[in-house]
């Protein structure tokens, strides 16, 4: 009996020196992009910006989610036979961080294009930014809409992370095989147009 | 050898009577064990005097000497570490007897063999690598190891992260015993391989039954035991150096021990062990797998004590690995995964390079552990163990700016062990095991990470008992097991959305088993055994919610899980003649509340793209298959091996198939062991084909159609070269020979890359 009351004694020891978990810490989600920001600013006969500006917001506060929706605003009262300057904004709100200072901040690692029916006719895009290797990045860029730009259409953005920029064909603003130059994507999202 | 004392401690019982028999031709059997173990004694010499006649045991401590005339001999057994054994007999007709050794620890110096070898002894079936054969697989992983044995295969995720499955079964539902320690690392899922060096083993096991009774929970599709040699006790230094290079990856592995004892403190050993590792990116037939190399680093140092009545050793050992994820298999969304699929091979090649970037796994593991053995009588022997074990694991993914430098997922788990048994040996053939074991295990999320963690923070406490008892005969062995566990899981974490979520579980379980062996015939034996097991649902299969890139999709677990109980009936029958051999096991595991992942075709969809929704569920799984191994001597030097795996798994509530099980697989090959030539000692030259099926048995979702079935050509040869006293060991390996572009249905990398190409792999091996 000695022995079984000396295997209790040591089975105790080990549940008395049994050490306990922490409390969980709260992690603000760093990654997640909660808010997309489109705003297109009017651009006058000579190519300068003007007063007038039209911005459109697409946006998930949880991020990825079951039965999450994203509520996305429909692009409208862009005039045909215009010119607008498109500037992109990118929020994470879980964090309260801008997105669009990191994508700055690593402009050579990251790039946006612009596909969807929009740019089939309606719609043309030209990258007006640069990374310090003379590629595009796509936060700025011009949109021309077509004279005859009319009916319903989409935008969608794509933002790729970690692609090889040198990839030719990555000049293309609305290179539909964007996978080509590898890399992940970070945003794809579209937005309905109207006219 | 120094003459042994003479000392008779001889048991020996007559089995079988018999019929009468022509006068001289009367067949004596018999069977040698250890008498503290039971466990049968290989090699020992068996002389009858006066007729002069003598035999050697087999690995089952089996013997038969024929042709004998009635009438009285005298049996004389010695074997190295063991004290002589002596006895009178008397033969009137074909006999069978048990003859039992004791140890002799008082000859310690030349005791080249373990007096306590921590061996498993089980009425289920078990396979071991060893000698030559593990030491042909040195340079791989646990895993790539261990695919020599027929059943069990490789569930990996790409070229650098594998884990092994046994009968269909893997993860958490296979057990790994590493130095007598039940491995604590982190197992969530296929891309978290085992944190171990195959480095520390000089014999891997792979028990295929489900023994749970001695191991408790999880030990449900079966155990791996790495077991180290024994600790040495004479003074010399002994000990061996490894360097081995592959081309593929362009990998070099560098590898050492040293063991010794110490001239005035009789029964003190000691050993050093260290491995490291290198490797680049690995490279397909047509291109380089970008970000998949590797570093690794091991280092292990075990002291030790052995006397007659007590021995104990301490054991520490440290593991560390950093290991990059195939770039390409990260992908952001589903139509990213999707674009691959179809590209057939990844976007990325960077050609070849030793560097590692994002998406990255840092892992390190520690181990101390103590074990203490005494033998309190003759009838009674007390073995107490105490580990420790601290897992950390990084994974980087690749992120913007200064997150590139944070892990994603930084988890630090802490266990603590103990286990106790007590033998009992009441006399006669019986043997009864007793044991306790409790397990403290904490988990811990490193804050910092920036995403809500998968795994939530948690401790675990596991209280088990158990009995095994054990009749050993001649002619059959019989065994029955009982375990009672109880288990309870507190956990807590913050869900994405900021809630607080504390759980606390409690699951208990009785397991039993039943197992036989009988022997018709030293070479034609028959095992089976009946064993039930559990596993209580893991945390991730609780609180999954979230996304898994590799996948592009979103996982989510239930709260609500039940336990996993199983019941596997394993049969083997073992047959051997001169020139032949062969092993046939058949088995069946029928799992209730079988826990998996049930992809779906739902998606969940964000500004960042659709993810598909993936959910564990709970279902009657029956798994089922069998394995043979054999080998044919065609010729003096030549001979034929093959072995062969097939299992099936169904889903018994929709009788679907269930995913991710092992594709059926053929491989033989041809091998010429040749005599000394010149210096060259022991040359051999292999050939060999692997034929693997394609899965005809699909779940019913899957990204692609199941890969094409493929077949490997390898050449193996080995030669030794004698430098003085000691032995120079090389190898020449080439995998994949013909270069075949194939992909793998348990690699989960299928969907972006093809298996590696031709691997050509010099190995040198030096013993002093």
């Amino acid at each position: 009996m000695k022995t079984y009351a000396s295997l209790l004694t040591l089975s105790g020891l080990l549940m008395l020196g049994a050490c306990d978990k922490e409390d969980p810490v709260q992690e603000l989600e760093q990654e997640v992009i909660t808010d997309v920001t489109l705003t297109f600013t009017e651009l006058d006969a000579n190519g300068n910006p003007t007063a007038t500006t039209l911005s459109f917001t697409a946006s998930d506060p949880e991020g990825v989610e079951l039965g999450g929706n994203p509520e996305i605003e429909t692009i409208s009262g862009l005039e045909a036979g215009k010119s607008y300057r498109l500037s992109l904004d990118l929020f994470n709100g879980i964090a309260n961080e801008s997105i669009t200072e990191e994508i700055e901040e690593e402009d050579a690692e990251h790039q946006f294009f612009f596909l969807g029916s929009a740019f089939d006719e309606a719609f043309s895009y030209v990258y007006e930014d640069e990374d310090a290797d003379g590629n595009p990045v796509g936060l700025l860029g011009t949109v021309a809409v077509a004279a005859n730009a009319s009916g319903n259409s989409v935008i969608r953005v794509i933002l790729r992370h970690d692609l090889d920029k040198s990839n030719a064909s990555a000049q293309n603003p609305n290179w539909a095989e964007y996978e080509q130059a590898g890399g992940e994507t970070d945003l794809d999202v579209s937005f309905p147009v109207q006219f | 050898m120094k003459l042994l004392v003479a000392y008779l401690s001889l048991f020996y019982l007559a089995i079988s009577g018999g019929f009468a028999q022509s006068e001289c031709s009367m067949v004596l059997r018999g069977r040698i064990l250890d008498a503290e173990t039971h466990m049968p004694i290989e090699g020992a010499a068996i002389w009858l005097y006066p007729v002069g006649k003598s035999s050697v045991s087999d690995d089952k401590g089996q013997f038969s000497i024929k042709d004998l005339c009635a009438g009285s001999y005298v049996v004389d057994i010695h074997s190295l570490g063991y004290k002589e054994g002596k006895t009178e007999i008397q033969l009137s007709s074909s006999t069978i007897l048990t003859f039992t050794l004791e140890k002799d620890l008082l000859l310690l110096d030349y005791v080249e063999v373990s007096a306590h070898k921590e061996r498993l002894i089980t009425t289920t079936t078990v396979s071991t690598l060893s000698g030559k054969a593990l030491e042909n697989t040195r340079g791989g992983n646990l895993a790539q190891s261990l695919e020599k044995i027929s059943g069990v295969t490789m569930y990996s995720s790409g070229g650098t992260v594998s884990k092994p499955v046994i009968h269909g079964l893997h993860s958490n539902r296979i057990l790994i015993m590493n130095n007598g320690v039940r491995q604590e690392g982190q197992q969530w899922g296929s891309d978290h391989a085992p944190e171990i060096d195959p480095f520390v083993a000089d014999e891997i096991s792979v028990v295929k039954g489900a023994e749970a009774v001695r191991y408790g929970p999880e030990a449900m599709g079966g155990v791996i035991l790495l077991t180290p040699k024994d600790l040495p006790t004479t003074k010399e230094i002994h000990g061996s150096a490894y360097a081995i290079g592959q081309s593929n990856g362009r990998s070099g592995t560098l590898a050492a021990n040293l063991e010794g004892g110490f001239g005035k403190w009789k029964g003190f050993g000691w050993r050093l062990q260290g491995s490291t590792r290198r490797a680049g990116n690995l490279s397909s037939p047509e291109y380089y797998q970008g970000n998949t190399g590797l570093k690794e680093a091991n280092l292990s140092g075990a002291f030790g004590f052995r006397s007659e009545r007590l021995d104990w050793d301490i054991f520490l050992s440290h593991f560390s690995t950093q290991l990059g994820i195939l770039r390409d298999a990260h992908t952001g969304n589903i139509s990213d995964l999707n674009a691959i699929i179809e590209n057939g091979r990844p976007f990325n090649d960077p050609g070849f390079s030793f560097d590692v970037i994002n998406p990255k796994q840092q892992v390190q593991h520690q181990l101390a552990k103590a074990m203490g053995h005494y033998h309190l009588n003759k009838k009674l022997t007390l073995t107490a163990q105490y580990a420790f074990q601290a897992n950390s694991r990084q994974e980087f993914d690749k992120r913007r700016g200064d997150l590139n430098d944070k892990a994603a997922l930084d988890l630090s788990l802490f266990t603590q062990t103990l286990d106790l048994s007590l033998d009992v040996k009441p006399g006669g053939f019986w043997i009864h095991t007793l044991g306790l074991s409790g397990m403290n295990q904490v988990n811990t999320n490193i804050p910092g990470t920036g995403v809500t963690p998968l795994i939530p923070n948690y401790d675990l406490n596991n209280l088990g008992g158990f009995a095994i008892s054990r009749f050993t005969k001649a002619r059959y062995e019989l065994e029955a097991g009982l375990r009672y566990d109880w288990r309870q899981v507190d956990a807590a974490r913050y869900r994405s959305n900021g809630q607080l979520q504390e759980r606390l579980f409690q699951y208990q379980n009785i397991t039993a088993s039943l197992g036989a062996v009988y022997y018709w015939r030293e070479n034609l034996s028959y095992r089976t055994n009946l064993g039930t097991a559990w596993r209580p649902p893991s945390v991730n299969e609780l609180f999954s919610e979230g996304l898994h890139h590799g996948v592009a999709a979103y996982e989510k677990g239930n709260l609500d899980f039940k336990s996993e109980k199983a019941i596997k009936w394993i049969h083997t029958l073992a047959a051997s003649g001169e020139k032949w051999s062969i092993e046939a096991t058949g088995y069946a595991n029928l799992i209730q509340d079988y826990i998996y992942l049930q992809p779906t075709e739902n998606q969940a969809v964000s500004i960042r793209g659709s993810f598909y929704i993936f959910e564990y569920q709970q279902t009657d799984a029956l798994l089922w298959g069998g394995d043979v191994s054999g080998r044919y001597q065609l010729l003096p030097n030549i001979s034929y091996e093959a072995k062969a795996s097939v299992v099936r798994a169904q889903n018994r509530t929709d009788k679907s198939n269930l995913p991710w099980i092992p594709t059926d697989r053929l491989q033989h090959g041809l091998l010429w062991e040749g005599s000394a030539w010149g210096f060259i000692k022991a040359p051999s030259l292999g050939i060999n084909l692997s034929h693997v099926a394609r899965q005809y048995h699909m779940p019913n979702f899957d990204y692609i159609t199941a890969p094409e079935a493929f077949t490997l050509l390898g050449i193996e040869s080995n030669w030794q070269i004698a430098l003085g006293k000691n032995t120079l060991n090389m190898a020449l390996q080439v995998q994949n020979v013909l270069n075949v572009s194939y992909r793998e249905y348990m690699n989960r990398f299928k969907y972006f890359t093809e298996e590696t190409g031709r691997n050509i792999s010099l190995k040198l091996r030096y013993e002093f």
